[in-house]
């Protein structure tokens, strides 16, 4: 193993367990805002360090030292307190190692030797997403069983069941997918995606397989227990269902747990049916081979770009009452200083490869690797908000209504298209 | 069994007791016809007009009710347009000059005046002239307030002095809307029964300085219980009610009507025992001078009860029959002696020939019915050889001094079971083995024997912030047979066989059982 | 029996809304207009700016109590416990004593208001006979961080002054 193998490892590590972390602040924050801006609040926007509140990022903060700093209860009627303990840690870990099979960028070749970009260099792919996510509900169950608590303990049993049937509709999704790319790599499923049908159509999953999308992305919500399928907690019938008991510090695993998820599936979702971490229309190939041009443009988008942005920041931050002497304006000046500071720097750092760097070069490789973990991250970031954005539109299922779709609408709709896939698969030859 | 008769009221037929007059036979039924003035206790005097009915039978067409006999096929109109108009009008009449100001009042809420206008008139006055001014806040004596403006001039309290007290105090002066009741110059009320003339004023014109502006009518919870003040028992109502975040508090006791005991009224003396109920209780068990719990307390004496080679035991005898019984059972199976020594409780001449007694214990004839002794002698003779001495509930600082107490029990362990502190002489107090705070007769259900013989249950209805044992459970925790007071009952009804047939003692009828004076042991 | 139920026609039995999607797509495509507005430009929320902005309150508003005094500055309260009596959330503790400024007989000892249990229904203004206690202060915020300190007592609801003119929170009742 040499210095830059290990390098790569902790690089590779880091981003499939740091990058999900980081992501909650993101999920959270998007959360609130976009749950406000879809009701026509405004979200929390009061939090801050000095006037400066980061669109709601400081209120995370605050929040997070509340729990970190609560009294942390277990109740006097919680027997099992190993198990009581171990749930959130269940909840939290499994979403996390779910993760760690998905792709966040093309394998990168450094000095003639290959690095696939995930967390953990495996071909077990999609099958590790399916066994850990239907390992994390134990962390659910363990919790609502040993709460000793009736509401905790039938949220348990409707995540218990909700697991159940949602899973088989979501691993028949799979199966026809898996027809389609031949592979249960990840990786092999993203970079079959980087194709192009017709020279002009991107060959995502979403356009090969729509029906297995909207049964797995269904299952997938099922599955993150993200309304419309929350009866787990329930919170108008179950109080707050399997985390009734918790509060500081484990009600916060159980919450960071269930964003981590969110991300995990959100990964999975974009890379099973959005192309994954590659850019639409350019393949990796391509963007190595034509480096400088590609350096180029971002050069000149990335200002535009930031032109905008900063004349939005502009105009939405602001006070929106008579005020002299606007503190929030001089906030804004700092953000969009920040940014153009932020821009100079990957500015100067593209027109040094478009000053020196060639064509299948190490630096062209990084290059191209950032930015495709750019574009996955920002798929990743859309599909949460899609997850956010169905949340607060969509009222939860009743029970019932929630096992019908399961067994009698998604089951039969996903063999149905397993044999049509197949049909047409062995067909086309 | 009264002879019954049948008459017609607005047409239809009811049955009522002969003998008596419209108001009070139809209220029997459920009839009500309204009156100020007349009262069972003090007759008929017809000067409100407010019970004038209709009779159809060829005699003047309205008579007063109160002083018309209820007779065999009588046809009494109560709702007939004359009969309401007269109603309204004496209202009306009634409410010229009153002062309305029921915010103030302390009668609000029992008051006839107020209970009538929303039943009989209901409307607006059709005065314009300025009202006729009386004296307010007058002091008639003997804790009696008077209001000259919310008088009616019924004359009931001028009747009570008169008739029932017959002191006299009262009169009423000048006539029409000057008419007002007055105490002759330098002569107050001053009698021990004064205050029965709050409970008869109709209005709020009499109300009791002691009870004034303490709680609003409606928010008083209501107990019937037996007066304890002495030995005639009288009947009375305790009015008490527990204020948020406060005790449950007495505020006032009121007469009862019993004809075979107080009939309608009860003493000043009596009125004003609610304050020991109130006050300076004792609320803490100590055993060995530190505050313990009441099963440490218990154990500890259950021990020194086997160890003892004597014991002796003081009953109260104000205490109920279950009480006595269950100290008297607790007594037989520890072999210890029970005395009611209470010579401190009798007063000499103190009594009087209608209420009060000279004996201030409310169940001495119970005690003699259960063969408790009482007698000096015998409480002497057995204090000195008891090594073990238990108090349950009774006063013994009326009877003995300090000194008596303290040379009676100087090597003798006290367990002191009272209601209230000093019962054994503050020296003893601070002696004794261990103390045991007891819930007064407010708090407890029970039934008493009279100085006439006539057994009768009440009620305990004050719910304390303080936990504290009855006698009952006290004697039940050193070891009594008799765990309850259902217990306790069926062993009174043992000993006392005319009290057998009823089940518990709340089936006792409420005018109270009279025993012959073969079982009052006379 | 079934005089009182009312049979609705059963919506979703057509097969678009069978299918579920197309109807949920619809909402989604509400809510994501709202997003979409709301984000490109934030001063159309319906939002007030609480604190710096404070609400207009009318005149029947019912804020926190006050006590009213006679032209003289004695206490409109004879304590007839109407407003204790009518009291759902059983908040107000009243202690009644004789009068002592001649005005009339009675009057409150003490007279505490526990803002904590308050429910603000403003039974208290309605049943008293005297137009006492009025909730006419335009006071809607109270903060403690004891309980304690939640109930307020008679100075200091004789001190509150009324944040309407007379004539207005008159007004204001007539409507009642």
């Amino acid at each position: 193993m040499t210095n830059l193998d290990i390098i790569m490892v902790i690089v590779r590590v880091s981003i499939s367990a740091f990058v999900p972390l980081c992501f909650l602040a993101v999920c959270v924050t998007m959360e609130r805002r976009v749950a406000g801006f879809i009701q026509d609040r405004s979200g929390p926007n009061r939090a801050g360090i000095c006037g400066i509140r980061a669109g709601g990022l400081v209120q995370n903060l605050a929040d997070g030292l509340k729990l970190a700093f609560k009294e942390d209860i277990i109740s006097e009627h919680v027997e099992h307190k190993f198990l009581y303990v171990l749930a959130p840690i269940i909840s939290m870990a499994a979403a996390i190692i779910s993760f760690a099979l998905v792709p966040f960028a093309d394998t990168l070749v450094l000095d003639g030797k290959s690095y696939v970009m995930q967390g953990i260099p495996w071909d077990t792919g999609i099958l590790w997403f399916l066994a850990i996510t239907g390992f994390s509900v134990y962390g659910i169950i363990l919790a609502g069983w040993s709460s000793t608590n009736k509401y905790s303990l039938l949220g348990a049993l409707r995540s218990a069941s909700q697991v159940i049937s949602y899973e088989i509709p979501m691993g028949l999704a799979v199966i026809s997918l898996l027809i389609v790319y031949g592979s249960i790599n990840l990786s092999d499923i993203a970079r079959f995606q980087g194709q192009t049908w017709l020279g002009f159509i991107p060959m995502w999953g979403i356009l090969l397989q729509p029906l297995a999308a909207v049964i797995f992305i269904v299952a997938a919500f099922a599955e993150c227990n993200r309304t419309p399928f929350d009866l787990a907690e329930g919170e108008s019938e179950l109080v707050a269902g399997f985390h009734l008991e918790y509060s500081a510090m484990k009600f916060a695993v159980f919450f960071m747990g269930e964003y981590v998820a969110m991300f995990a599936s959100s990964a999975v979702i974009v890379t099973l049916f959005f192309g994954g971490y590659n850019i639409p229309f350019f393949d990796t190939d391509f963007l190595i081979r034509n480096i400088k041009p590609v350096a180029f443009v971002l050069l000149v988008i990335l200002p535009v770009f930031m032109f905008y942005f900063a004349k939005w920041i502009r105009r939405n931050n602001r006070s929106q009452y008579l005020r002299e002497n606007d503190p929030r304006k001089a906030e804004a000046t700092i953000y969009i200083r920040c940014f153009w500071i932020l821009i100079a720097i990957i500015e100067v750092f593209l027109l040094a490869i478009l000053a020196f760097a060639q064509p299948d070069t190490a630096a062209a490789h990084l290059l191209v690797a950032l930015m495709q973990i750019c574009t996955f991250l920002i798929k990743v970031t859309l599909m949460l908000f899609v997850y956010v954005w169905v949340r607060w539109t969509i009222p939860r299922f009743r029970y019932d209504q929630l096992q019908m779709l399961g067994w009698q609408k998604l089951l039969p709709l996903a063999l149905l298209n397993i044999f049509v896939t197949g049909a047409i698969v062995v067909a086309l030859g | 069994m009264t002879e019954m008769i049948k008459l017609f009221v607005n047409g239809e037929e009811v049955e009522v007791e002969s003998g008596k007059n419209l108001i009070d036979a139809l209220e029997k039924v459920g009839i009500e016809i309204p009156h100020f003035c007349y009262h069972p206790a003090l007759g008929a005097d017809g000067n409100c007009r407010m019970c004038l009915v209709g009779i159809e039978d060829g005699r003047p067409p309205v008579v007063p009710a109160c002083k018309t006999l209820a007779k065999e096929g009588m046809k009494v109109l109560l709702d007939a347009d004359n009969i309401k108009k007269i109603q309204h009008d004496v209202m009306e009449l009634e409410f010229i000059n009153h002062p309305t100001d029921c915010p103030i009042c302390d009668q609000a809420g029992e008051c006839k005046l107020q209970d009538y206008y929303m039943k009989y008139e209901g409307t607006e006055s059709r005065m314009w002239v300025p009202q006729v001014t009386k004296r307010k806040m007058q002091d008639f004596g003997g804790g009696v307030i008077h209001d000259q403006e919310r008088c009616v001039a019924c004359g009931r309290c001028v009747r009570f002095l008169r008739q029932i007290t017959r002191t006299g105090e009262l009169g009423l002066v000048n006539r029409g809307d000057d008419c007002r009741v007055e105490f002759f110059p330098g002569r107050p009320i001053n009698n021990r029964y004064g205050l029965n003339v709050v409970d008869l004023c109709p209005v709020g014109a009499l109300t009791s300085a002691d009870f004034r502006f303490k709680q609003r009518a409606w928010f008083l919870k209501r107990a019937e219980s037996i007066c304890h003040g002495c030995s005639k028992g009288c009947n009375i109502m305790v009015d008490h009610n527990k204020e948020k975040y406060e005790d449950d508090i007495i505020y006032r006791l009121r007469p009862r009507q019993n004809e075979q005991v107080n009939g309608w009224f009860m003493c000043d003396e009596g009125r004003m025992t609610y304050k020991l109920e109130n006050d300076n209780r004792l609320e803490e068990c100590t055993l060995a001078g530190a505050v313990r719990p009441l099963a440490d307390i218990f154990a500890d004496a259950e021990r020194r009860i086997e160890r003892a080679t004597k014991v002796l035991f003081l009953v109260s005898p104000s205490a109920s029959l279950e009480q006595l019984a269950a100290v008297q059972a607790l007594a037989e199976k520890t072999g210890a002696t029970v005395s009611a020594f209470s010579d401190g409780y009798i007063v000499k001449d103190d009594g009087d020939d209608f209420l009060i007694k000279d004996d201030k214990a409310a169940n001495r004839a119970g005690v003699d019915l259960l063969g408790i002794a009482k007698s000096r002698t015998h409480f002497d003779n057995m204090a000195k050889e008891a090594d073990v001495f238990i108090n349950f509930g009774n006063d013994l600082s009326r009877s003995l001094s300090e000194e008596q107490i303290g040379r009676l029990f100087s090597d003798t362990w006290v367990l002191n079971g009272a209601t209230h502190p000093g019962q054994l002489g503050a020296v003893m107090e601070k002696k004794v083995g261990s103390s045991i705070a007891l819930r007064s007769w407010s708090e407890y259900h029970g039934v008493v024997v009279n100085c006439d013989g006539i057994a009768q249950k009440f009620v305990g209805g004050v719910m304390k912030n303080v936990e504290r044992p009855d006698i009952v459970e006290m004697a039940a925790g050193l070891g009594s047979p008799a765990t309850g007071t259902a217990a306790a009952w069926a062993l009174v009804q043992k000993k006392i066989p005319a009290l057998a047939e009823f089940g518990g003692f709340l089936e006792l009828p409420a005018e109270g059982v009279k025993l012959t004076d073969n079982e009052a042991g006379k | 029996m079934a005089a009182k139920v009312k049979q609705l026609p059963s919506r979703g039995g057509t097969p678009a809304e069978k299918v579920y999607l197309i109807e949920i797509f619809k909402g989604m495509a509400i809510t994501l207009k709202h997003f979409l507005r709301n984000l490109w430009d934030n001063s159309n929320l319906y939002v007030r700016h609480y604190p710096e902005v404070q609400p207009d309150i009318p005149a029947r508003w019912r804020g926190r109590h006050r006590l009213l005094t006679h032209p003289d500055g004695t206490p409109k309260c004879v304590a007839c416990f109407m407003c204790q009596t009518n009291c759902p959330a059983d908040c107000i503790m009243i202690k009644a004593g004789t009068r002592i400024d001649g005005v009339t007989e009675k009057m409150p000892v003490s007279f505490t208001i526990d803002l904590a249990e308050c429910i603000y229904c403003g039974y208290c203004v309605e049943a008293c006979p005297e137009d006492a206690i009025r909730m006419d202060t335009g006071i809607y915020a109270f903060t403690s961080s004891n309980r304690e300190e939640m109930k307020i007592g008679m100075t200091e609801m004789l001190s509150l002054k009324g944040g309407f003119p007379e004539e207005e929170y008159q007004k204001g009742l007539e409507g009642e």
